[in-house]
């Protein structure tokens, strides 16, 4: 049974055809029967394999985790389902945009954008984040915690997105909270959209753009990251 | 999990495909009026609004002195009745609560939580029931246990007891959420009565896990770390607490709501919106009527009156006359 109804299928083919690029999505999966090792992963590539034949401009290569480990660490790909959205062609690329979980609810519509984001790349950032994203001396890791439920979380999924595409430094997973609840006791996460950056830096809530860059802008402080690390050390 | 994957895929944060002529956000007298009459005036016409008893018209209980309806209604009969006439005149209202607006851009940008809605006209008509003030610990465990979206978060709380603050619709409708995932709901009402229509109630009394306190006032949010509890004032036994670990909080007060404006338009000292006689703000295309000025007497009639005069100002401008039409049909 399909899982995107009709109207949704045309929706997405006609959102579609505004790629300019192609895209590739790689998608790592195992276990795909039920298995307790990743609820949602035959799921995810049947959803992945619906939305990748809407568009001739978009390809879905399949890894299984345990098997494609080179593949998974040279994409950082750590935990399963995961999505590596990934621009092809002649000039492929890899932005660092990432879906770990399955991108449903409100997070399918951050899936379709995200793979519209890497095949125009423009990302539409303030020439003062620009300026900031400039001034980055070290890599940025952002996972944005959200539940499919949550109407805030797809804003503060793609801004971390538009960041990850305007910066080589900056890498921005979407991490499905409920299904890595390990991730969500490691990094507190009671409620979302939660932001996690480099570990120690947290944000609540879909913040705009400047304020995120204020937070996100802590990592060049090695001393004030320190004091981060101490503190989330503590509690 | 399952139930959101039941819930189908949808593209809500897509790319607007239809510019609106005029977007109102917020659906009381102003913004239903304005939309009555702009929508009659043939103007494609979208209203946002966050339910019929989000406001202060929607939450009176008694209206006996709105000319034309002599008999004595309820606030949110009466708007029901208003938003029926906007409608029928080809206004479409949708429930959701507006996040951000981007009213320098052109078309204007308006975030929702079902999408983003673009328009070539905006009318803020939010009204004036905004917070004042927060709860103590409210800000300090905000992410911590305290959340304003039982939707967003209710899956973290899971055979766990939590509160819920509010009174209206929508503090309803995210306590029967939280009853699918909460071992206890403890339903923290601070009128009498809760203001919202009968069906909500009963659906919300029914509920075996759910545990409505009335006239019960939010008086502090306790934990360090986390949210270990709630410290409530109730009328009939004064204070008790409830060990709970986690407080949705959907409670009202008497402020302008402004918040979503992100500073894009200047407010007065008191936090009101600022308008010229034709209702115009500060920002071209961008219009402001009823209880968000501040400056007038706070009756649904005059409200109304608001909504109508700025609809005929916009219709003036959209359609390029050089003079307000008091009469659409000729």
């Amino acid at each position: 049974m399909s899982l995107l109804d009709d109207r949704t299928r045309q929706e997405v083919q006609k959102a579609l055809t505004a790629m300019t690029e192609p895209v590739k999505l790689v998608l790592f999966t195992q276990g795909e029967f039920g298995s307790l090792e990743c609820e949602y992963c035959r799921e995810t590539r049947q959803l992945a394999e619906e939305v990748a034949a809407l568009s001739d401009k978009l390809t879905l290569e399949v890894r299984y985790f345990s098997k494609d480990i080179e593949a998974a660490q040279a994409l950082g790909v750590d935990k399963i389902p995961a999505i590596a959205v990934l621009r092809d062609g002649k000039a492929p690329h890899d932005f660092g945009v990432r879906l770990f979980g399955i991108p449903s609810g409100y997070e399918f519509g951050t899936f379709v954008q995200s793979i519209l984001l890497v095949s125009h790349a423009k990302h539409d950032l303030s020439p003062h984040t620009l300026e900031q994203l400039a001034q980055l001396k070290q890599p940025v890791h952002i996972q944005v915690f959200v539940t499919p439920t949550c109407p805030y979380c797809p804003r503060a999924v793609l801004l971390a997105f538009r960041l990850a595409v305007a910066s080589p430094l900056v890498r921005a997973d979407m991490v499905e909270a409920i299904e890595f609840p390990h991730l969500s006791s490691r990094y507190q996460v009671h409620g979302v959209p939660r932001t996690v950056i480099n570990e120690v830096i947290h944000i609540e809530g879909a913040v705009p753009e400047g304020l995120l860059m204020e937070e996100l802008m802590q990592v060049n402080d090695e001393a004030q990251m320190q004091r981060l690390r101490e503190l989330h050390r503590s509690t | 999990m399952a139930d959101s994957l039941e819930l189908a895929f949808a593209l809500n944060n897509a790319a607007p495909e239809q510019i609106w002529d005029v977007i109102v956000v917020g659906g009381g007298p102003a913004g239903a009026t304005a939309a009555l009459y702009l929508a009659r005036a043939d103007l494609k016409t979208l209203v946002i609004d966050r339910g019929l008893t989000a406001g202060a018209l929607g939450l009176t209980g008694r209206i006996a002195n709105y000319p034309g309806v002599p008999e004595e209604i309820s606030g949110a009969e009466l708007l029901y009745r208003m938003r029926q006439q906007a409608e029928r005149f080809g206004a479409t209202f949708l429930q959701d609560k507006v996040q951000s607006v981007d009213l320098e851009s052109d078309p204007k940008l308006v975030f929702a939580n079902t999408g983003t809605y673009s328009a070539r006209v905006a009318v803020i008509a939010t009204g004036s029931m905004g917070r004042s003030q927060r709860v103590k610990g409210e800000d300090e465990l905000l992410g911590r246990g305290v959340s304003y979206c039982a939707t967003c978060d209710g899956a973290f709380f899971r055979g766990q007891e939590v509160a819920v603050a509010g009174n209206t619709d929508e503090a309803i409708e995210e306590a029967l959420f939280l009853t699918r995932f909460a071992s206890r709901v403890h339903f923290l009402c601070p009128t009498p009565q809760l203001k919202a229509p009968e069906h909500l109630v009963h659906e919300l009394t029914a509920q075996p896990n759910v545990k409505l306190y009335l006239g019960a006032t939010l008086r502090e949010i306790l934990g360090t770390d986390q949210v270990t509890g709630v410290r409530v004032n109730l009328r009939s036994e004064g204070e008790i607490v409830l060990p709970v670990s986690g407080v949705f909080v959907y409670l009202q007060g008497g402020r302008p709501i402004t918040d979503f404006l992100g500073g894009q338009l200047p407010l007065s000292e008191t936090g009101c919106l600022q308008v010229d006689a034709e209702f115009r703000t500060a920002l071209p295309g961008v219009y402001a009527v009823g209880d968000v000025l501040c400056n007038h007497i706070k009756q649904a009639v005059v409200a109304a009156a608001e909504g109508a005069s700025a609809a005929m100002s916009i219709e003036k401008v959209l359609r390029r006359r050089k003079q307000i039409a008091v009469d659409w049909s000729k």
